[in-house]
């Protein structure tokens, strides 16, 4: 069977994904597409953000891309606008995107580069809850937030990380909670996959890719679209109808904690 | 010699643990949560704090949040700022100013609603940043464990930190197996034998006191 065609399993529905560009965010826009979901492509930069929804076009899927920098409200205001224009209904929120410094190393030396990834991370799951909450609502749709393992184990390489992605994890509980009786469910997924992030910090540190693996029982690193967007696919879609406020690890058994 | 405790929060239960702690031999001193945010002040405050003290054995840090509940789509972005953002920026400012305070045998305690683990509507900003405190305490086991120094979270109920309006926020299926939700003698304790050198192999892990509510890992 064709990957490039599901089973509709997002028919008529319609899904956001900011970073959506490249990376986790193409991966999940793409399983989202491939089963019917018409996608958008919320990108801080149209120009790498059109070539990603052009191409899933050529695919016969529906999408398009805004620009979108998470860390404006205007921004995403305009991006869940946007939606609402092009598709009529917004049924499925991911906010995906980081970005902001994260550098490695002793927390003494965190200076204040980290607020930029508090601001893609924190604000900006704040912000989209406010601006989604209305469209998705009226749909009966789901907030999908990207979370880490760092979260929940904490990280001695990147400890503002591990805060920031333990954070939005908690919004989700707490979110589901208050949404839930609105039919919104609020879900995590907190995935190791290959993104281009991840190819430059293994061409930095070749070692780093074949530690990663060895300790993945799957023994080998996610892959955006095959891995990650099917688990996407699942809780945006009904068949996840009865689930929320929880987080699915797609690591390949790395991190087995909860 | 007590124990040599900085302490960070506000609140009843913070102003409550402050005493008992005292009662229990420690010298406290406390830092204004307030103070933390911008890192220039957090340095100064607790670099008085702990001149004072000469050392510091124990850091607390009590997360304050509000006292009534209020739907997230109905927050507004400074409330929001208040009760998830500042305490978060306050918590790394006050670790990286205590960091040099800090020697082997020193414990860092980060006290936060069960909320953290288990979310509250109407107290989502406060939660968010109790489970960022949380990972945050993670970290910093990881990464001053070669140097002696042990962390720890205590979870208390939601009410003791949110308000009584947080009492049923929680979300928990049953009540507490002892019958109370607990209050600043019983956190005292824990976090006096948390500063003890028979504690020591415990680092970076969520000890729950709240009387037997919240039982998940």
């Amino acid at each position: 069977m064709s990957t490039d065609r599901g089973v509709g399993l997002l028919e008529g529905r319609v899904a956001l994904i900011t970073g959506g560009a490249a990376g986790i965010g193409l991966g999940i826009a793409t399983a989202m597409a491939r089963e019917g979901a018409a996608v958008v492509l919320a990108a801080r930069r149209i120009e790498n953000g059109e070539p990603a929804a052009e191409a899933l076009r050529d695919a016969g899927h529906r999408a398009l891309c805004v620009r979108c920098d998470v860390t404006s409200r205007i921004d995403l205001e305009s991006a869940v606008a946007a939606t609402i224009d092009g598709f009529d209904r917004l049924d499925c929120f991911v906010h995906n995107a980081v970005g902001g410094s994260a550098t490695p190393g002793p927390l003494e030396e965190v200076d204040d580069g980290w607020l930029g990834l508090l601001a893609t991370t924190v604000r900006a799951s704040f912000d989209a809850a406010q601006v989604a909450h209305p469209h998705l609502a009226a749909a009966g749709g789901s907030f999908l937030l990207l979370t880490s393992a760092a979260g929940m184990e904490g990280s001695a390489n990147l400890p503002v990380y591990a805060m920031v992605k333990a954070s939005q994890r908690a919004l989700a509980k707490s979110l589901s909670r208050e949404w839930g009786p609105d039919g919104i469910r609020v879900n995590c997924i907190a995935p190791v996959a290959r993104t281009p992030a991840m190819e430059r910090a293994y061409l930095a540190n070749p070692e780093l890719e074949e530690r990663l693996v060895g300790r993945t029982p799957l023994r080998r690193i996610g892959e955006p679209t095959e891995d990650v967007g099917p688990v996407a696919v699942f809780l945006a879609s009904n068949l996840a109808r009865f689930v929320t406020g929880q987080t699915v690890v797609v690591d390949g058994g790395g991190f087995l904690g909860l | 010699m007590g124990t040599r405790t900085l302490l960070c929060g506000v609140g009843s239960l913070s102003d409550d643990l402050v005493a008992r702690l005292r009662a229990r031999g420690h010298l406290v001193e406390a830092v204004d949560p307030s103070l933390l945010v911008a890192r220039t002040d957090a340095a100064s405050a607790v670099d008085a704090a702990a001149g004072s003290l000469g050392a510091v054995d124990l850091v607390v840090h009590v997360l304050a949040g509000p006292d009534g509940p209020t739907p997230l789509v109905d927050l507004s972005t400074d409330a929001w700022v208040d009760s998830c953002e500042d305490p978060m920026v306050g918590a790394l400012h006050l670790l990286q100013a205590c960091r040099s305070h800090l020697g082997a045998g020193s414990r860092v305690v980060h006290v936060v609603p069960t909320s953290a683990m288990g979310g509250a509507p109407g107290f989502a900003a406060t939660s968010t940043a109790a489970e960022g405190f949380r990972a945050l305490n993670k970290s910093v086991a990881r990464q001053w464990g070669a140097d002696g120094i042990t962390t720890a979270v205590v979870a208390v109920a939601p009410e003791l930190l949110l308000g009584p309006a947080a009492s049923s926020a929680g979300g928990a299926l049953t009540g507490p197996a002892l019958g109370r939700t607990g209050g600043a003698d019983d956190l005292a304790g824990i976090v006096d034998a948390l500063a003890s050198p028979e504690a020591a192999f415990t680092t970076g892990s969520t000890i729950v006191a709240d009387g037997g509510t919240w039982m998940a890992p």
